[in-house]
């Protein structure tokens, strides 16, 4: 696709938005990383699922909305979740859909269904759940990433399918 | 994060509604789709859509053969929020 038929985002100038709000807040990197290769078919392959939509089990503790430099926890969301056993905590971006189908941005029976299909191999026994507004990079990519990281090798993901609120 | 992911040798694919973003990032694998943000699987109760934007995902983790390969799915915010209005006016939801 060429330069100029890309589709155009919704809302225009984001990180540029943000960074000169929250001047060093956001990841800018000049590198790509090596990719890893999948050695197995989809149809055998267990996927996570990890977002930034601050989407977690009623009951746990909530994601700090308001501290003024970040949350740089996570949750685990155990994948045989159904939506009414989850809840959101984050602030930053339009809930109006995920609060009639939270589906939309954490769509857990679509995968529930995809495993049943076959057309993945399965799902991990937790998805993975942040909230994204974090204003200090660093910690978000030595400390968060890392530790999210750790929790989906544990988990024995093959795949992982990631989606940023 | 995918970086990390892709590390410990779990392919990655995400999902973008900013392009902007992506393009500063560079993620290893990533779909745009020209999306409200909060709502990058689509619309309330379209399931069909919701699945095919996973779909679309799932292939771009497959198929994709460099690093920081953005894939771009013909799909529209006008065309999903038509049909998320018809299938709540079908489901009898506001």
């Amino acid at each position: 696709m060429t330069e100029t038929s890309k589709p155009r985002q919704l809302r225009s100038d984001v990180w540029q938005t943000v960074n000169e709000r929250y001047p060093g807040s956001m990841i800018s990197k000049e590198d790509l990383v090596p990719l890893a290769s999948l050695d197995k078919p989809l149809s055998e392959a267990k996927l996570t699922f990890i977002s930034s939509a601050g989407v977690q089990p009623v009951g746990t503790m909530p994601f700090d909305t308001v501290h003024p430099v970040g949350d740089y926890t996570f949750r685990k969301v155990p994948s045989d979740s159904k939506p009414e056993d989850l809840e959101i905590h984050q602030l930053k971006y339009p809930t109006v859909g995920a609060i009639q189908d939270l589906n939309v941005i954490f769509p857990i029976e679509r995968l529930q269904e995809l495993a049943a299909d076959g057309v993945i191999g399965g799902l991990t026994d937790n998805f993975f759940s942040f909230i994204g507004y974090n204003m200090d990079p660093e910690q978000m990519e030595l400390k968060l990433a890392e530790d999210i990281a750790d929790a989906v090798v544990k988990d024995h993901a093959d795949i992982a399918l990631l989606c940023p609120a | 994060m995918q970086r990390a992911l892709e590390a410990r040798g779990i392919p990655t694919v995400s999902l973008s509604v900013a392009l902007d973003v992506t393009e500063q990032i560079k993620p290893p694998r990533a779909v745009f789709l020209p999306f409200m943000m909060g709502h990058h699987f689509g619309v309330p109760y379209h399931k069909e859509l919701q699945r095919r934007v996973i779909l679309e995902a799932l292939d771009h983790l497959v198929d994709a053969k460099e690093s920081g390969e953005v894939k771009f799915p013909p799909l529209s915010w006008a065309k999903a929020r038509k049909e998320g209005i018809a299938i709540k006016k079908a489901l009898d939801i506001k």
